[in-house]
C-alpha cells in the first residue's frame, strides 16, 4: 500500500480538520461565534490552497491515487479550487443565518464544510464506490442543513423530502453501478473506459441500462427535469441562507460527477447516451422555464429557474469530451449568481425566512439600491445577456452542441432563454418600476454579505467581459 | 500605431456614462450640460471620422483587430466602410439633440443621461464591429439601457411597452445567436479554426438549404428590429411611450440596426438566398409602406402617428435594399440617414409640444400656427422632407429607391410609390388638424413659441435635412463603392445578374 497520497485529499482533510476543530472548540470552550467562523474560513482557505497545489501536482501529471480510489488530475483539482472559493461566498452570505443559530453555530458551520468536503470528493473520485459514498457525505449533510431549525415546519418538510427522494435516487445511482460492474467487471471509472475500449460487449442491455440509471441519479441530484419535482419545495423550505449553497455545490460537484463518468467511463458509448442527455437538457430547459414564468415567490422562481440551467449545462455534455471546459465554466458562474441571488433574498426576507413574496420586491430600487443593484445584474446574468457570465456561458455550450449535431436542441434553448428573459426581468421590473408597499422594511445587507455580493458581482461582470483567462484554465481542466 | 477612433467611438460614451453617475447628486443643474459636452466630443470625433473616410476606397477602413479570447475565436475587431460611415455618424448626431430635448426630466436625470450613453456605445458597437460573437453582444446588450429609458421614464403605460420591446427583440436575437452559432460551426469545418471573424464568414461555402435557414434566422431578428410587417406591432407602443429622447434614438438609429443587418449580413453572407428571396421582401415591404401608411392616417395620437409612419419609411429602405440594384441599395442607405433624420426631427417636435400641453391627442390642439408661428415653420418642414419633397433629403433617398426597384419589381415599385403620397395625406392632414385655423380651445391660446434651446435642437437637423435634400454627394460617394461592392459579391456567388450597375466602379472591383 504504497500508493498514498495526501495530495490527492488534502482539500477533504483540511476540511474535515476545520470540522473536528470547530466541534470540539465549540464544546470544550465558551468561544466567541467570530472564532469559529474563521477556522471554517481558514479551513476553506487551507482547501484552496492544496486545490491549487493538486493543480500545479497534476497539469503535468494527471494520476489516481489510493489504489485507483481518487483521481489526482487537473479536473479534481479545479473542482476543489472552485468548491473551496463557492464555499467562502456561501459561508459570507450564511453568516448571518448562522450567527442566528445561537449555540448551534458549530454542528451548522460543521455541516457546511462537511457537505463542501464531500462534494469535492464527488468531483476527485475515480472509483464508483468512492463516488458514492462521497455522494452521500454531501447528501447527508445537505439534508440536515435543509431542516437545520427544528421550530420550522418549511424547513423540516423540506428536509423530509429531500431525504426521501434523495436516498430514492442514490438507491437508482447504486443500482447503475451495481448494473455497470455486471457488464464491465471493474468499478474504477477508468478501468470501465479501459474496459470498454477493449471489449465488445455482445449484450449491452446491461450496460445501457446500468448509464440510464447512473445518469438518472445524478440528474436527481443537480434537479433536472423529470426528475426535479424535489428542487422547489426543498429551495423554498430551507431558510434563504443557505437555499443558495446548496443549489450552488449541488450543481458544481453534481455536473463534475456526471461529466466525469460520461465522458471517461463511457466515452465509447456517447452515441448511445448523448441523445438522452440532450432529451433530459430539453426537457429540463422547458419544464423550468415554463414552471418558472408562473411563480410569484422569488424562491420557487429562482429553483425552477435552476432546473432551467441544470438543462443548459446538460446543453454542453452532449458533446462530450468537448463540453467538459464549458459545463465547468458555466456551473461555476451559474453558482456564484445563484448564490448572490439567495443572498439578497436573505436580506430581504431575512436569512431565516423561507418564503420569500416576489411582491416584497416592489419598489426596492429606492429602499435598497445596492441590493437592488446587484440582483438586477444577478437576473440580467441569470437571463443570459450579454457581457455577463450567463451570456458567455451559454454562448459556449450552445456552441458545443451545435458543433456536435445537436442543432435543435440549441434551438429549443435559445427559443427557452428568450421566455426566460420574462420572469428575470419582472424582477428587475418590480424592483425599478413599481412604487414600494407603504409597509415595507428596509433591508440592511451586513458586512459578510455586502463582500459576498461585491464579489459575485465582480465574478460575474468580469467573466462576462473577459472569459479568456478562465476559458484557459478549464480548457485545461480535463479528466484523466 | 494610428489613434483608435473606432475604440473611442465606442468606448468614449460609456465613460461619458461613468463620468455623469459620478457627478454629485446635489448639483442636479450640472448633469445635462456635462452630459451634452461629452456628447459634443463623441459628435466631433464621428465627424472628424467622416472627414477623414476616404471615399472611393473599398473595403473596410480604419481597421482595429485583437483577440480576445484565446482560441475561441473571438475579437475586438472594428472596421468601417461606407454602410456603417453614416450610422455612426447619426447615432453621434441624434444623441446631443436628445440629451438636450430631455431637460423637462427632473427625476433622475443622471440614469437617463447615463442610459443614453450606454445605449449610443452600444449602437456604436453594432455598426462597427466586424465580429459576429461582438455583434451579437452589443446588440443583445443595448436592449438593457434602452429597456430602463421606455420603462423609468416613459408614458402611462410604459412598463408593458418596455417588455413588450425588450421580449419581441430578444426573441428575434434567439435566432440570431443560433444562426451565429451555426454559422461559426460551419466556419470550423471549412476554415479549420474557430472563429466569428465576419472576413472568414465571407469565405464560407454554404449549401442553398443552409443560406435560407441562416437567412431566416437572421432575417427573423433584423425584421422585428426594422420592424417590418407583420413584426411591427411592438413598435407603435414602444415609441409612443418612451420619452422624447429614447424615441429619437429608437426611432432614428435602433430600427437602422434591422436594415444595417439585412445589408451586412443577409446579402453579404447568404448572396443565393437573398436573391432567390428577394421578391417576397421586397413584397413585405410594400406591404408595410401601405399599411404603416394607412393606419397612421387614423391615429388620433400625434406620436403614435409618427410611430406608424416609421413603419411606412422603413418599409421602402427594405424595398430599396432587395431591389439588388446599385440605385436602390444606395438610396436604401441613403434614406436610413434621412429617416433619422427626419422622424427624430419629428419625435422631438412632437416631444416639444407634449412638454408644453402635456397631451398627444391631436383634437387638443388646433391653431397653433398662430400662437407658436417658428415651431409651426419647423414641422412644416420636416414633414415635407418626410414626405418626400423635391429639395429635402427625403427625396433624394426615396427618388433613388424607386428608381433602382422599378427595374426589378415594377409593380411593387408603383405600389410602393403610393405609399408617398399617403405621407402626404397622414402628415398634412395632421398639419392641418394641429396648427390651421383658430386655436379655439383656452389651454391653447397662450402657448410659448419655441425658445432658444429648442431652436439649438432643430436648426442643426433642419440644416442637415436641406444640406442632404440639395448636395447628397459627399454623403453617396462614401456609400457608393460598399454597395458596389455587395453586388458584385452578389454577383460573383449566384448567376444573378443585377440591372443598372455603376460600371467604372464595378470595374475597379473586378
Amino acid at each position: 500500500m504504497t500508493d498514498i497520497s495526501y495530495l490527492a485529499i488534502g482539500p477533504v482533510i483540511a476540511l474535515t480538520v476545520g470540522v473536528l476543530a470547530i466541534l470540539l472548540i465549540a464544546v470544550s470552550f465558551k468561544t466567541d461565534e467570530r472564532v469559529l467562523g474563521w477556522i471554517a474560513a481558514a479551513s476553506l482557505l487551507a482547501a484552496f490552497v492544496l486545490g491549487v497545489l493538486q493543480w500545479v501536482e497534476a497539469s503535468d501529471n494527471p494520476t489516481t491515487r489510493f489504489n485507483g480510489m481518487v483521481a489526482l488530475d487537473p479536473f479534481a483539482a479545479f473542482g476543489a479550487v472552485a468548491l473551496a472559493v463557492v464555499g467562502v461566498v456561501a459561508l459570507l452570505v450564511a453568516w448571518p443565518l448562522a450567527v442566528a443559530q445561537g449555540k448551534r453555530i458549530a454542528e451548522f458551520l460543521a455541516l457546511i464544510l462537511l457537505a463542501l468536503a464531500g462534494l469535492i470528493l464527488m468531483a476527485a473520485s475515480a472509483h464508483f464506490i468512492m463516488l458514492f459514498l462521497s455522494l452521500e457525505v454531501a447528501s447527508i449533510s445537505l439534508y440536515v442543513l435543509a431542516g437545520f431549525s427544528r421550530q420550522d415546519a418549511d424547513g423540516n418538510e423540506a428536509a423530509l423530502k429531500y431525504f426521501l427522494l434523495g436516498s430514492f435516487a442514490s438507491a437508482v445511482f447504486l443500482y447503475g453501478v451495481a448494473l455497470s460492474y455486471a457488464a464491465t467487471g471493474t468499478l474504477s471509472i477508468t478501468g470501465t473506459a479501459e474496459f470498454l475500449e477493449s471489449n465488445v460487449l455482445l449484450e449491452s442491455g446491461a450496460l445501457m441500462a446500468g448509464i440510464g440509471l447512473l445518469i438518472v441519479g445524478l440528474a436527481f441530484k443537480v434537479s433536472a427535469a423529470p426528475f426535479h419535482m424535489w428542487a422547489p419545495d426543498v429551495y423554498q423550505g430551507a431558510a434563504s441562507g443557505i437555499s443558495g449553497f446548496m443549489t450552488a455545490g449541488a450543481k458544481i460537484a453534481g455536473f463534475a460527477a456526471l461529466a466525469r463518468i460520461a465522458v471517461t467511463s463511457f466515452n465509447p458509448y456517447i452515441d448511445d447516451w448523448a441523445p438522452a442527455v440532450a432529451v433530459l437538457a430539453a426537457l429540463s430547459i422547458v419544464v423550468g422555464t415554463l414552471l418558472a414564468l408562473a411563480q410569484s415567490d422569488i424562491k420557487r422562481m429562482l429553483a425552477y429557474s435552476s432546473i432551467a440551467h441544470a438543462g443548459f449545462i446538460l446543453t454542453g455534455l452532449v458533446a462530450g469530451i468537448d463540453g467538459v471546459p464549458f459545463i465547468w465554466f458555466y456551473s461555476v458562474t451559474y453558482a456564484f449568481q445563484v448564490l448572490g441571488a439567495f443572498a439578497v433574498v436573505s436580506v430581504v426576507g431575512g436569512p431565516a425566512g423561507t418564503r420569500s413574496a416576489l411582491s416584497d420586491y416592489a419598489g426596492l430600487a429606492q429602499r435598497a439600491p445596492v441590493l437592488a443593484g446587484s440582483l438586477a445584474l444577478l437576473m440580467l446574468s441569470l437571463g443570459g445577456i450579454p457581457l455577463t457570465a450567463g451570456f458567455t456561458g451559454k454562448l459556449f455550450v450552445f456552441r458545443e452542441a451545435v458543433d456536435a449535431g445537436y442543432l435543435w436542441l440549441v434551438l429549443v434553448a435559445v427559443i427557452a432563454s428568450v421566455a426566460g428573459l420574462f420572469f428575470y426581468l419582472r424582477v428587475i421590473v418590480l424592483m425599478y418600476m413599481h412604487p414600494q408597499a407603504e409597509t415595507a422594511l428596509e433591508p440592511v445587507a451586513g458586512d459578510s454579505i455586502r463582500i459576498a455580493l461585491t464579489f459575485v458581482a465582480v465574478v460575474t461582470l468580469a467573466f462576462g467581459i473577459v472569459p479568456g483567462p478562465l476559458i484557459d484554465v478549464v480548457t485545461s481542466a480535463l479528466p484523466l | 500605431m494610428d489613434f483608435p477612433i473606432l475604440s473611442a467611438l465606442v468606448w468614449l460614451p460609456v465613460a461619458s456614462a461613468a463620468i455623469v453617475v459620478g457627478l454629485p447628486r446635489r448639483r442636479p443643474e450640472l448633469v445635462i450640460p456635462v452630459a451634452f459636452g461629452l456628447s459634443l466630443i463623441t459628435l466631433g470625433l464621428a465627424g472628424f471620422l467622416v472627414v477623414d473616410f476616404t471615399a472611393g476606397d473599398l473595403g473596410f477602413q480604419f481597421v482595429e483587430r485583437t483577440s480576445i479570447s484565446g482560441d475561441l475565436g473571438i475579437d475586438y475587431h472594428l472596421g468601417v466602410d461606407g454602410i456603417s460611415l453614416f450610422m455612426v455618424a447619426l447615432t453621434a448626431f441624434l444623441l446631443p439633440l436628445s440629451i438636450l430635448a430631455s431637460t423637462s426630466v427632473e427625476h433622475r436625470s443622471k440614469e437617463l443621461m447615463a442610459s443614453l450613453f450606454l445605449l449610443e456605445g452600444a449602437l456604436i458597437g453594432v455598426f462597427l464591429t466586424l465580429d459576429l460573437a461582438l455583434f451579437f453582444v452589443f446588440f443583445e446588450v443595448l436592449l438593457v439601457p434602452m429597456y430602463f429609458i421606455i420603462g423609468l421614464w416613459g408614458g402611462e403605460r410604459r412598463l408593458e411597452a418596455a417588455l413588450k420591446f425588450f421580449l419581441f427583440t430578444a426573441f428575434g436575437s434567439a435566432f440570431l445567436l443560433a444562426g451565429i452559432i451555426f454559422l461559426s460551426v460551419q466556419a470550423n469545418d471549412q476554415l479549420g479554426s474557430i472563429t466569428f471573424n465576419y472576413l472568414d464568414m465571407l469565405d464560407v461555402e454554404l449549401s442553398r438549404t443552409a443560406q435560407f435557414w441562416l437567412f431566416g434566422a437572421f432575417g427573423i431578428a433584423f425584421a422585428i428590429k426594422v420592424p417590418l410587417f407583420p413584426f411591427h406591432t411592438w413598435l407603435p407602443d414602444a415609441h409612443t411611450e418612451a420619452p422624447t429622447a429614447g424615441s429619437v434614438i429608437l426611432a432614428g438609429v435602433l430600427l437602422k440596426m434591422g436594415t444595417y443587418g439585412f445589408v451586412r449580413f443577409n446579402l453579404n453572407l447568404f448572396p443565393e438566398a437573398a436573391v432567390e428571396l428577394a421578391g417576397f421582401m421586397a413584397a413585405l415591404a410594400v406591404v408595410g409602406i401601405i399599411y404603416g401608411a394607412a393606419v397612421a392616417i387614423v391615429q388620433p395620437d400625434l406620436k403614435r402617428l409618427v410611430a406608424y409612419s416609421s413603419v411606412s419609411h422603413l418599409g421602402f429602405v427594405v424595398l430599396g435594399i432587395f431591389a439588388l440594384t446599385s440605385q436602390g441599395l444606395e438610396g436604401g442607405i441613403l434614406q436610413m440617414v434621412n429617416h433619422g433624420l427626419t422622424t427624430g426631427a419629428l419625435f422631438l417636435l412632437v416631444g416639444m409640444i407634449y412638454e408644453r400641453r402635456h397631451t398627444r391627442r391631436i383634437a387638443d390642439y388646433g391653431g397653433l400656427q398662430k400662437v407658436m408661428p417658428w415651431f409651426a415653420g419647423f414641422f412644416l418642414l420636416t414633414a415635407f422632407a418626410s414626405i418626400g419633397l423635391p429639395g429635402l433629403n427625403g427625396f433624394v433617398g426615396e427618388f433613388l429607391i424607386l428608381l433602382g426597384s422599378y427595374s426589378r419589381f415594377p409593380i411593387l415599385a408603383v405600389v410602393a410609390a403610393f405609399g408617398v403620397v399617403l405621407a402626404a395625406v397622414y402628415l398634412l392632414w395632421a398639419y392641418e388638424r394641429v396648427f390651421t385655423g383658430e386655436p379655439d380651445r383656452e389651454e391653447n391660446q397662450n402657448l410659448r413659441d419655441i425658445g432658444l434651446r429648442e431652436v439649438g435642437i432643430l436648426v442643426p437637423i433642419t440644416a442637415l435635412i436641406i444640406f442632404l435634400g440639395v448636395y447628397p454627394k459627399p454623403v453617396l460617394e462614401r456609400i457608393e463603392p460598399a454597395v458596389e461592392q455587395v453586388l458584385e459579391r452578389i454577383e460573383q456567388r449566384t448567376d444573378f445578374e443585377s440591372p443598372l450597375r455603376l460600371d467604372d466602379i464595378a470595374e475597379e472591383i473586378r
